[in-house]
This record gives C-alpha cells, sequence and structure tokens, in this order.
C-alpha cells in the first residue's frame, strides 16, 4: 500500500540476541519497542515518524507471533486513547505521531491519561518536526510534559542510546505510573547507524496471553472530579520526585568531564552531537567526544533533577544551556532551581543564542563564541576563538552574493497529481466570476498556496478548513470555497467542520480532494481507501458518508475533467440554493496510481494483453512560448526548453519524458482556450487485430501524401482475411530506419 | 594507523526530492561499511520528497573501525558552514543554493555538480524568458569550490539506462575525496540489488567523467534551420550585412515555406531601408519581421499538424515505436475569431462585428480533439494547409500586414533619431505572440505602449534617453504578468515621471 516497501526492513526487527541492526533511527526505536515487550502500537503517520507506523504495518506476521496488536489511527486523539489500555492493565504500549501539530490533536485524550496515570508503561514517540525540514508551525512539544506531568526523554541521537532510552523510558513509565514521550528530531529519525541487538518479547499479557478480565472497580483510575484532584497531588507530590530518583539512580543523565571546569554546557541529548562537533571545530574537542569544557546531557529533558543540576554547577562560574526554540523553559528552571539551592553560577542560554530557529552548526560557533567571550576561562583564548569563528563564517555573504538570489524550490505536485486540475479550473473560475476567499487546509493540496496557484488565505490544522471559513462566509460578498483532503476529512474535517456547518445552517463551498489515501505522508490507508491495514473492502464512502449527514447539493467531478470541473464550481458560487455545497473531487493518488499501473500494464504485456500508454506533448513549431500552459499547472514534466526556432529568443514547452499522461495539458488548453500546441500521443501494444488493420489502412493513406509511419513488425503477422490488403499497403510505404 | 583523525570527511548532497538521493545515499553508507569506516548520513526527506530542493548529509571517517580500536566517534547530524569536503548536487540551481547557503568554500570544497537543469515553477510560468543565468552558477561555482567536477550527468544517465544517482556516485568514488575504493562502490551497488547492472553502467560512466575531468560545455541548443530556396533570393538575403545575414537568410527561407518567393520579397523590400543604418538594429528587426510576417494562423498551425518530420518524431522519439499502431490526437478550439482569419476581410468584419454584438466572441468555441493520424482527421488539417495560396486574401493577413507596416514605421521614424529607441521599439515585437486571448493581450499591451510611451517619445514629448529606458521598462512590465497590473503601474509611473519637468515649469 504505502509509498515505500519495507520488507528488508521487517527482517531487521526480527533480529536477536547478539545479532547488529543497522539502519534509521526511527526504525531502530521500533525495534526497541518489540524489545521492550509492547502488547499494543498505534499511531497516525506523519513525518519523520512514518516509519514506525509503515514498517509495523508490513510486520503482520511478527506482530501475530509477538501477540502485537497494532492500530492505523484515524487521528493523533484516537492514538493517544488506545493508551488508556495501560491505565488498568499490565500493558506496554506504544503510540506515535508528528508533533507539535499531533499533540495537540491528541492534548484531550493526553490530559486524561496523565491524571489518572498508568500501570502499564506507556510511551508517546514524537517527531518533532522543528527546524530544517519541517511542515508544521515551529513550537516545542516541551510545553505538554510540563503542563500534563508526562515524562520527556529526548537522547543523544545515537542508535544504541535511543534503543537504551526506549526501553529505559517503560521501566520510568511504570515506576512512577505516567506516561512517557520520547521525542526525536528529524534528523534523528533519520540518522542512521547500527547496534546490538536483543531478542524480541511478548508481553506480560498481549492478543497471545489475554487478561481474564477487568480489574475490581477503582474510581482513581477515572479522570473524573473529585479524584482529579487527588491526581493533581499525585503528580507533583509523588511521581514527580519518583521520576527524579529513577533519573538519578539509572543514570539516564550523562555528564561528561572536561578541563576547563570552571564553565559547563547543560544540552538537551538531542543537540549534543551539535555541540560536540561545532567544540571540535574550535579546537575544544576531538572527534570522539571528550571536550575540554564539562557538558552535562539531559537524556530525560523533563524534568530536571535539580540535585544532579546543583552538583553539575556547583563550583562553576557559568553554565551555558543549549535547548532550541522558544520559550527557554530549561533555563528558566534551572534558574529557579539553582537561585533555590543559593548557587551562584551564571547562566547563559538565550543571550548568547538565538531564541528563535534550528541550532545548526553555525549558530552554535556563534552562539560558543560569545559565551567564552563574556566568561573568559583560563586555559581558552576566548578572542581566538571569536575571530576563528568569524572567519570560518566570513565567505558566507559573499558567496550568496555571487549566485545571486536563488529562488526557493518548494515541493509541489506530482507529475500527474489528480489535485492540481483542480486548482487549474479554480483559477479559471476565479478569472471569471473574481477572487474569492479560499480556506485551505493540511494535505498535497496546499502545494496549490505555492506558484503558479498562489491560493489560498489561511491554514488553520488537519481538517478545519471549513469550520475555519465559518464566519467568513456570512461577512463576504462572494461565497467562501474550502478546500480539503480526503485524509483530513476523516481526521477531522467531517464532525469540526461538515457536522458544524450543517448544524449551523451555514453556506459555502466544500471541495473534497478524493485521492483514497493520505498521500502527503506516504500514501497510507484511511477511513475510505479501497483497503485498510486491517481487511480489504473497507467501504466508508464519502459521498455517502455526506447523504446521511444530510448534504443535499453534492456532485463528484473526476479531477482531470477541468471544464466539467469549472462548470461545476460555478454553479456552486452562483446557485440560489443555501446550505453546504460539496465537490467531491475524485481522482486517485497518481503516485499510488502508478505503481499499481505499472506492474498491472507489465503482467498485461506479459499475457499478451492490449495495453495501450499515451503522453502528451508540445507542437515547438506551434508554442511560441507565452507559458500560459504553465502557468495553470506547475505539473513538473511540463517544463521548457531553448526555442528550435532560430529567430525566436524566448524557451518553448516541452513535455519531457516523465509525463504520465494524466491529460491536464489537453484539458486546460481547451477550458482555457490556450493554443493549439499540446497533442496526445498513444501507442497500443500488443495490438489486436482490429487495431492493426486500422492502422495499416491509416498508414496506407497517410503514405499518399508522403508521410511515413513506422511499419508493423513482422513477428505480428496479420490474420489472413486483411493479409492481402495489409500487402499492398505496405507496398506503397517504406520503413524508415 | 597511527593517530586518529580529527575530523570526518564530509559529504552534503543536494538534490530534489523524490529522485534518488536516498539511493544514493545508502549506497554510499554502505560502501563506507563494507570497507570498514565509521559512517552516519541523515535527511530531511519530509514533504520535499515531493519534488522539492532536499538534502543529504554524510560523514564518514577516515580510518576504519578496526584502526579506532574501540573509540567511537561522535558524528554531526548537521551539514556545518565551511565544513564541508565534498558538494554533490544532482542539479545545477541547487549547486548554486548549496553556495548561497555557504557550504562551498575555496579551502575544502570540492563540488560535483551536474549540470543539467530542473526548471522551478516560477521560471517556467514567466511571459518570457523567466531561466536563472545559467553561466552565473557556473561562475560562483568556480569562485567559489576549491575544485569542481561539473559533469552532464544527465546525458549519462540516459545513455546508460539509469538514473543521475549512480553516475554521481561514479564521480564521487572518481573524485578521489573519500576513502573508499570504486570496488567498495560497486559491492554497495551489486548489494541493493535492483537495476544493479543498469546502475553499474552508470557508476563506471560517472567515474570515467569524473577521471576524464572534461571541460563543461554549454548545452548544445538545436536549431531547426529552413530549407535553401531559389537562387536569387538567397543571393539577396545574403548581401545584407554580416551581423543580420544568417538571420536574415532564415527569414527568407522560411517566408518562401510559409506563403511565397513574392511574400518573401515583400520582406527583403520591408528591410531595405534598414540595411544600411545600425546594425544590431536591422538583425533584431530582420528577426521579428520574420517572426511576424508567419503569423500563427490556422493554415499555418495545419502545416505543422501535418508535417511528414513530425509523425516521426512522435513515433520514434516519443513513443518509441517500431511498428506499434500509435494515435496522435490534436487539442484545437477555435473560436469565431479563428474561422474569420480565412474570410475575406469584409466578410470576417461583419461577423465580428454581429458576434461582438451579441457577445459572442471570448465565448463561443468549438472545442475539438483531433485524431490526426485518422483519414479524417489528416484531412482536415491537410485542406486547412491547402488554403496557403488563398492567405492573401484572408481578413487575418490584411490585419497583420497593417499592424506590421505600423510598427515598421515607428521603427523607421526612431531610428532616424536614435537607434537605441529603434531597438526597443523593435524589441516590443516580443510582446506580440501566441492564439486567441495571449494574442490579443499582447497586441492591446503593444497598443498601449505605442501610444503612451512610443508616440509621445517620437513627437518629442518625453526626453530622449528617459524614451529609451520607458519602452524598455514598459516592455518588461507587460511580461511581468498576464493580469496586466506590472503595465498599469509602469505605465502611470512613466507618465507621472514625464509630467513632472511640465509641472515644474
Amino acid at each position: 500500500m504505502a509509498e515505500r516497501s519495507f520488507s528488508k526492513e521487517v527482517e531487521a526487527l526480527k533480529l536477536g540476541d547478539g545479532e547488529t541492526f543497522e539502519g534509521e533511527g526511527i526504525l531502530a526505536v521500533t525495534k526497541a519497542l518489540l524489545q521492550s515487550g509492547v502488547s499494543y502500537v498505534g499511531g497516525y503517520q506523519g513525518a519523520p515518524v512514518s516509519h514506525l507506523i509503515d514498517v509495523m504495518v508490513d510486520a503482520g506476521d511478527l506482530l501475530d507471533d509477538l501477540g502485537v496488536h497494532l492500530e492505523t489511527c484515524t487521528n493523533e486523539a484516537s492514538a493517544a486513547a488506545m493508551l488508556g489500555a495501560s491505565i488498568n492493565y499490565p500493558l506496554r504500549g506504544a503510540v506515535t505521531w508528528k508533533s507539535v501539530v499531533g499533540t495537540n490533536v491528541a492534548a484531550d485524550a493526553l490530559s486524561n491519561l496523565a491524571s489518572p496515570g498508568v500501570i502499564g508503561g506507556a510511551m508517546i514517540v514524537i517527531g518533532e518536526d522543528y527546524g530544517e525540514g519541517a511542515s508544521v508551525i515551529q513550537e516545542r512539544s516541551y510545553a505538554y510534559a510540563m503542563k500534563c506531568g508526562i515524562w520527556l526523554l529526548d537522547p543523544r541521537p545515537d542508535l544504541p542510546t535511543i534503543v537504551n532510552t526506549v526501553e529505559q523510558g517503560f521501566a520510568l513509565s511504570e515506576a512512577t505510573h505516567a506516561p512517557v514521550m520520547l521525542e526525536l528530531r528529524i534528523r534523528a529519525c533519520h540518522v542512521t547507524g547500527e547496534f546490538t541487538t536483543k531478542d524480541n518479547r511478548r508481553g506480560q499479557f498481549s492478543g497471545r496471553n489475554k487478561l481474564s478480565g477487568p480489574p475490581k472497580f477503582d474510581y482513581m483510575r477515572l479522570a473524573h472530579p473529585p479524584v482529579t484532584f487527588v491526581h493533581e497531588k499525585l503528580k507533583a507530590e509523588h511521581r514527580l520526585p519518583a521520576a527524579q530518583a529513577f533519573a538519578r539512580e539509572q543514570k539516564l543523565n550523562e555528564v561528561f568531564d572536561g578541563d576547563v571546569s570552571e564553565i559547563g554546557i547543560v544540552v538537551l541529548g538531542g543537540l549534543y552531537n551539535s555541540v560536540v562537533r561545532t567544540l571540535g571545530r574550535i579546537g575544544l574537542a576531538d572527534l570522539f567526544g571528550a571536550a575540554r569544557i564539562p557538558i552535562y546531557v539531559l537524556n530525560l529533558a523533563y524534568p530536571l533533577v535539580p540535585d544532579e543540576v546543583a552538583q553539575f554547577c556547583a563550583g562553576k562560574r557559568a553554565v551555558l544551556i543549549v535547548e532550541e526554540g522558544n520559550p527557554d523553559y530549561i533555563e528558566q528552571q534551572i534558574n529557579t532551581q539553582l537561585r533555590r539551592a543559593d548557587i551562584q553560577t551564571q547562566i547563559h542560554g538565550k543571550d548568547c543564542l538565538p531564541a528563535a530557529g534550528e541550532y545548526t552548526q553555525d549558530v552554535l560557533l556563534r552562539g560558543l563564541a560569545a559565551f567564552l567571550t563574556k566568561t573568559r576561562p583560563a586555559g581558552v583564548d576566548a578572542d581566538a576563538i571569536a575571530a576563528r569563528v568569524e572567519t570560518m563564517l566570513a565567505h558566507r555573504p559573499a558567496a550568496t552574493k555571487s549566485t545571486g538570489e536563488i529562488p526557493p524550490r518548494p515541493p509541489g505536485f506530482c507529475t500527474g497529481c489528480p489535485e492540481r486540475p483542480v486548482f487549474s479550473a479554480v483559477k479559471l473560475m476565479q478569472r471569471e466570476l473574481g477572487p474569492t476567499h479560499i480556506s485551505t487546509d493540511i494535505g498535497c493540496h496546499s502545494f496549490a498556496t505555492l506558484p503558479p496557484f498562489s491560493m489560498g488565505n489561511s491554514i488553520l490544522g488537519y481538517g478545519m478548513s471549513l469550520a475555519a471559513a465559518a464566519a467568513v462566509g456570512p461577512n463576504m460578498e462572494r461565497r467562501p470555497i474550502t478546500v480539503m483532503g480526503d485524509g483530513g476529512f476523516w481526521h477531522n474535517g467531517l464532525i469540526t467542520g461538515v457536522a458544524s456547518n450543517l448544524f449551523n445552517k451555514g453556506d459555502g463551498v466544500l471541495i473534497v480532494m478524493q485521492n483514497g489515501y493520505t498521500s502527503a505522508t506516504g500514501q497510507q490507508f484511511m477511513p475510505s481507501s479501497k483497503d485498510s491495514y486491517a481487511a480489504s473492502g473497507q467501504t466508508m464512502d464519502i459521498e455517502q458518508t455526506l447523504r446521511t449527514f444530510g448534504v443535499k447539493w453534492l456532485r463528484k467531478v473526476r479531477t482531470y475533467n477541468v471544464a466539467t470541473m469549472l462548470k461545476t464550481l460555478k454553479e456552486a458560487m452562483q446557485t440560489a440554493e443555501r446550505g453546504l455545497k460539496v465537490i467531491i473531487a475524485d481522482g486517485e493518488c497518481q503516485l499510488a496510481r502508478q505503481r499499481r499501473v505499472r506492474v498491472e500494464d507489465a503482467e498485461k504485456l506479459k499475457r499478451g494483453e492490449r495495453v495501450t500508454r499515451a503522453r502528451y506533448g508540445v507542437d515547438d513549431e506551434i508554442c511560441t512560448g507565452d507559458h500560459s500552459c504553465m502557468r495553470l499547472s506547475g505539473c513538473p514534466s511540463l517544463t521548457v526548453k531553448p526555442s528550435p526556432d532560430p529567430l525566436r529568443t524566448d524557451p518553448v514547452a516541452t513535455v519531457i519524458e516523465s509525463c504520465v499522461g494524466c491529460g491536464l495539458c489537453g484539458e486546460v488548453a481547451h477550458a482555457a482556450v490556450l493554443c493549439p500546441s499540446f497533442y496526445r500521443a498513444e501507442i497500443i501494444r500488443n495490438a489486436t487485430a482490429w487495431d492493426r488493420f486500422l492502422f495499416a489502412m491509416r498508414r496506407g493513406f497517410l503514405g499518399l501524401f508522403g508521410i511515413r509511419l513506422p511499419q508493423a513488425e513482422p513477428a505480428l503477422a496479420p490474420i489472413p482475411a486483411l493479409a492481402r490488403a495489409n500487402t499492398t499497403l505496405d507496398a506503397r510505404t517504406t520503413t524508415p530506419t | 594507523m597511527s593517530a586518529a583523525p580529527d575530523r570526518p570527511i564530509t559529504l552534503l548532497i543536494a538534490a530534489l526530492g523524490g529522485e534518488g538521493g536516498g539511493v544514493l545515499t545508502d549506497w554510499i553508507v554502505k560502501a563506507a561499511t563494507h570497507a570498514g569506516y565509521p559512517v552516519q548520513s541523515t535527511s530531511i526527506p519530509g514533504v520535499a520528497q515531493r519534488t522539492g530542493a532536499t538534502t543529504y548529509y554524510i560523514e564518514v571517517v577516515p580510518a576504519t573501525w578496526r584502526a579506532l580500536n574501540g573509540r567511537r566517534p561522535v558524528l554531526s547530524l548537521t551539514p556545518g558552514v565551511g565544513d564541508i569536503d565534498i558538494m554533490a548536487a544532482t542539479e545545477l540551481l541547487e549547486a548554486g543554493r548549496a553556495i548561497a547557503n555557504g557550504f562551498v568554500t575555496r579551502d575544502r570544497t570540492l563540488m560535483i555538480g551536474a549540470t543539467g537543469r530542473s526548471y522551478l515553477t516560477t521560471e517556467k510560468m514567466a511571459m518570457g524568458d523567466g531561466r536563472y543565468d545559467r553561466d552565473l552558477l557556473i561562475q560562483a561555482i568556480n569562485d567559489n569550490a576549491r575544485d569542481n567536477l561539473l559533469i552532464d550527468m544527465e546525458t549519462l544517465a540516459k545513455a546508460n539506462g539509469t538514473m543521475i544517482s549512480s553516475v554521481m556516485l561514479g564521480a564521487l568514488a572518481g573524485s578521489g575525496v573519500m576513502p573508499m575504493t570504486a570496488d567498495d562502490f560497486e559491492a554497495a551497488i551489486r548489494a541493493e540489488g535492483k537495476a544493479a547492472d543498469a546502475n553499474l553502467r552508470g557508476f563506471r560512466a560517472g567515474l570515467d567523467a569524473a577521471k576524464a575531468r572534461l571541460p563543461v560545455a554549454t548545452p548544445e541548443e538545436i536549431k531547426k534551420r529552413s530549407r535553401e530556396t531559389l537562387d536569387d533570393l538567397e543571393r539577396a538575403a545574403t548581401a545584407f550585412p554580416d551581423a543580420a545575414r544568417e538571420i536574415v537568410l532564415e527569414g527568407v527561407r522560411r517566408l518562401v515555406a510559409y506563403q511565397s518567393a513574392r511574400y518573401a520579397r515583400l520582406y527583403l523590400d520591408r528591410l531595405a531601408p534598414f540595411a544600411g543604418g545600425d546594425p544590431i538594429l536591422l538583425r533584431e528587426t530582420a528577426r521579428h519581421l520574420a517572426v511576424r510576417m508567419s503569423f500563427e494562423d490556422v493554415i499555418r498551425v495545419a502545416q505543422a499538424k501535418i508535417a511528414p518530420e513530425r509523425f516521426a518524431r512522435i513515433a520514434r522519439e516519443e513513443l518509441k515505436a517500431s511498428g506499434e499502431p500509435f494515435v496522435i490526437t490534436d487539442f484545437l478550439k477555435p473560436g469565431i475569431d479563428e474561422f474569420c482569419q480565412i474570410l475575406p476581410p469584409r466578410l470576417a468584419r461583419a461577423i465580428l462585428n454581429l458576434s461582438a454584438r451579441r457577445g459572442w466572441l471570448g465565448r463561443v468555441y468549438f472545442g475539438m480533439e483531433v485524431n490526426t493520424t485518422s483519414i479524417t482527421g489528416f484531412l482536415r488539417f491537410w485542406l486547412l494547409a491547402k488554403l496557403r495560396g488563398w492567405r492573401p486574401h484572408c481578413h487575418r493577413y490584411h490585419e497583420e500586414q497593417k499592424a506590421i507596416e505600423g510598427w515598421l514605421g515607428l521603427i523607421r521614424d526612431a531610428a532616424a533619431r536614435s537607434p537605441e529607441l529603434a531597438r526597443e521599439i523593435a524589441e516590443c515585437a516580443r510582446l506580440i505572440k501566441g492564439y486567441g486571448d495571449t494574442h490579443a493581450r499582447g497586441t492591446a499591451n503593444f497598443a498601449s505602449i505605442e501610444t503612451q510611451v512610443i508616440r509621445p517619445a517620437l513627437a518629442g514629448t518625453i526626453p530622449l534617453p528617459l524614451a529609451v529606458d520607458a519602452v524598455a521598462s514598459a516592455r518588461a512590465a507587460a511580461l511581468a504578468d498576464p493580469e496586466g497590473e506590472s503595465l498599469t503601474r509602469c505605465l502611470a509611473a512613466i507618465a507621472a515621471q514625464t509630467a513632472l519637468p511640465t509641472a515644474a515649469e
């Protein structure tokens, strides 16, 4: 189903005692979960943690054998709620999602989980989508850990450490009756490395060894007053100190000593490697992590362990806190803890390092130089280091100038994407009826916010677009248009958007992109996919669902049909009929489709069945290089090349080999009355006798006009009845070689 | 090995999402592992997998695990500005981006770059030529990198039936910066299994190219030249000054094929007044005049659609057909305008006026998908193409000749004052191109520039130096956006500027 096959990775999940795992960080976590004896796993896909669930989906037999229950949840709230199984039972479980957005969606369940706490170890693997490569708002997930009383693990991005932290995390959760979060940044999820594996473990209870029944009724297990007041006290007075004690005893955090002991660095585990490399570049550390400045690594980011902090800081003049993003939670806590302990160490952090943005090496170089210049420790030439850092970065302005301003290359719709034509139609509709408010959503379709479409007025979250337009429509002359993917529809949009709109007798136009998968995250199945992970033949139909909900104005349009889409959009915008108007834009994700069709076609070819393949083209003599077609498409396969006309300088349009023949070029040329340059060329393999006869007739006829179509292969013997006709026709055509 | 290295070899790969950068990274990691060197890779795939710019970062310690004797290096997950040994870019603009981001330095970085371009949407959607300056990028690579290996990897990949990634791997191996041997890399390709033979071919092509260190070739531009024509016409054309000869010759040949020898003579006659003047003005006028005189009417489109080379090209190059049946379908949507093009002027005007009154213009179209490989489809184009002899009696022909004479008149008038101004006016012919709406918009833009800038300039109301600038910037503005906002703004600015001296008086 998904974009990638994980068959090789599944084998790595089966490794036993003393073997070596080689692979990505997120897959190491997956293996660590199985080594920890989880009874259930769930999650909602999203970079950078999608692979955790994807690989488990491909590992059905292994999970069966271990008795692990897997759910591909409909959203993060349902994933978080799964952890409810650990409230009453000694079941270890893990769920995963992209954070901070997924944590936001899960927040209600998380609060209600953290309050009663757990018996079985409960772990949330969050992919912290922060910095380069991130696709969501830039916030720290740290706040959730603090407010809920969930312990936040942030291991050094080194596979053995990550795996060990997962195993320790379950023990921590059980020892303190609190859920834990394991935070991995984008690069840590994709970092490669190796570790020595252990055998996978079956859970104490699992699908293989089921619980006999519920425990004796215990009100304390419910997140309900009055016990919520008791839970609050428990969290602060028992679970938190227990977590700190566990961290101390199990040495979750690490201290690396150095000779420049009058200063120190406190760093979150995930940022450790960057700090060591940066120290190495200024001559204060070697390749193996031996640094001259002592480093205290917080593999447990929350809670801090005050006596460890005090012990590290005591006797030091100054300490630098390295934590990315805003607010400076750790700096604030350490300041408070040192004040309470009456330790006078100066705390630096956001005065040397920026409050916002990823701590890349150049940022850390400047930050460390600033820290050293402020503190001037003995045995370190701070000025020389500052000068060295400036030299390292001095080339940048001139380099940037030398290339000119390189325009960004954001991601975009794939070749043949079924969603692109919808925006071609919206653009044409706006050209006729004027611009309107467009409320957009999370998903591939948000690429329409980029050129050549550049449309969309707000993005409020996954599945939120319709709700986000609720107060726009009543205050605007023209109906707003809302765009939502089928992923967003099931994630949240049906209830938050559609139900609320209908309940409030709203108006407006909703376009639901029905491409059959959550495509942006790697084409995972979702409720209206043809199949699901659990069974084939799932039938949650969007159209039927909407009718059941009471949507009256409902049209389903094949997305590639731009003219019909344009007409339907205009009708939706102009009809006097009030109420929600839904257009289901129907077209299978082209990536998924190509994967399917390529295999099917290859099989058909092998069996000798008729297969046609179409691709589109541009006549470069007819194209005048205006590029209107690009402004309505942006397809990667439709690009420009130098004009073959010696008299023209502007480049002309061309369709490159990656074309999948979706037909948008022709549709747009038609719907927008562009130009007569486009054509579709279609080849028939394993042609039928009729195809061959027709082609022979045409070849013969065109031959009269001096046009030579390539001749049929001799291997394909014509059927006897037509043999004579073919021979005579062939006599008039010559085959160019 | 005695002393442990103090830093790893760092390699940053810039690539386009979903185009094999991950596979390339895997190969490198496998090759290093195979050879026993500590290695680590990271990436930021996410949503960039959907055709966006992305990077892969790899560190290799140039000492084997055995030599390190149990010591475990701490490798960085982020590439450092000023800390890159090899910058590998699978696309030329991405090489430029890496430089702009500071990852390429004179003291350390070897740039291994594919010279091919994958154009951005913003480059493609420009109304004229929006392509990023290629020479600037090459110059920046030369100026910023310690050394470079620029290779046309796209062509090598195609020739070997593989992807750029395997060619890039070969170039990396050939660069000699990595501690792994070619055998280690080949072992990695074999271990991956999929399409190993093609990838090995690509790998060796890249390896050879890196070792050969061929100079960067500017991509060849294939120009289709017209066939030779009558001797006296060829002679007349070659009599033009050097600077314009090639263009005039091409113009003459094209117009003979487009219409007739007589029409080509008209072209030469029209150029004659410019022959003794500014050679650049002559060349550019000759270029644009030939294009304008071979305007894209339905007859020309029909000619092009049934050109014998077209069928052969599509069958062989695009469909790779070797005898299998195929079908070519052309998308046409003529409107009333297009039909009137081939009617006599008076009749055409009557119909156009009526259509304008009824509001049919721009609304009534006849969409058709013509199967040009079919007998009836082919005949449709063939008959239309046969109307060539009738063309001089058509409405469109008359309109075009009038417009061309008007434009030439402006150039002639301007040339008498300033060749620069005349060149700018000649260049304005670039605005008029395309079909339907595009053609109408271009014509209207030209008309606005004519009345608001060119005419006043010729009348002397706009001072000359300002006028040259004004025409150039108005033309650029007209090509900036199809909505005409830039042009409107630009014309207003020009009007305000030229009004100033008067206000000051």
